[in-house]
């Protein structure tokens, strides 16, 4: 709880990004979209056997998101170089100091 | 190498985002031509469109099973030696 002076303000009672709320709106839409295509499958719309085919496109556009998050995330990975180099010298001069103190540093 | 990785992420995002469409384009919009279109020329007829990822999947599944009985075994043995 903030206090400023006599203000009191609390958070409240509901967070804005609840778990388990953002699941039921996505087995919802999921629930709405396989009641259509049965709808169709029933109706005859669509032979049966094209039965599977909405999901198994739902699952290859699920792979290919990820894949695709994937992708954007390496592409947009910041390498920081500067970093690097300022670790290097660290590493170097904690294998120096070791070292000297006669502890064993592995490979070189 | 900061451009190797930059390349490999272009390339996964162009395979990924192939698929996607061909696999639309395939499902949902092919179905829709008339038969004597040229464009039923360049996708397979559409029970491929289930066998297809079908088969993909299943080989999936059974390398990565593969994979983990594989180092499931590689440890259990270390382990009888050690």
């Amino acid at each position: 709880m903030l206090t400023f002076g006599k203000l009191t303000y609390s958070q409240d009672k509901g967070a804005p990004f609840s778990p388990m709320k953002h699941i039921f709106k996505i087995i919802s839409l999921l629930a709405a979209i396989s009641a259509f295509w049965v709808g169709l499958l029933q109706a005859s719309i669509i032979p049966r056997t094209h039965t599977w085919l909405l999901p198994i496109y739902l699952v290859v556009s699920l792979g290919c998101y990820g894949l695709l998050m994937v992708g954007v995330g390496l592409m947009q990975f910041p390498t920081c170089p500067q970093e690097a180099v300022l670790l290097q010298q660290d590493i170097a001069e904690a294998k120096g100091f070791l070292k000297d103190k006669g502890v064993d540093v592995g490979s070189d | 190498m900061e451009l190797a990785d930059r390349a490999v992420g272009l390339l996964l995002t162009l395979i990924s985002l192939s698929i996607f469409t061909y696999f639309t384009f395939w499902v949902i919009i092919v179905p829709f031509v008339d038969s004597d279109h040229f464009v039923h020329q360049y996708f397979l007829p559409l029970e491929y469109a289930i066998i297809i990822p079908v088969f993909a999947g299943v080989a999936l599944l059974s390398l990565l099973s593969l994979f983990v009985g594989s180092v499931m075994l590689k440890s259990r043995k270390k382990n009888k030696k050690a």
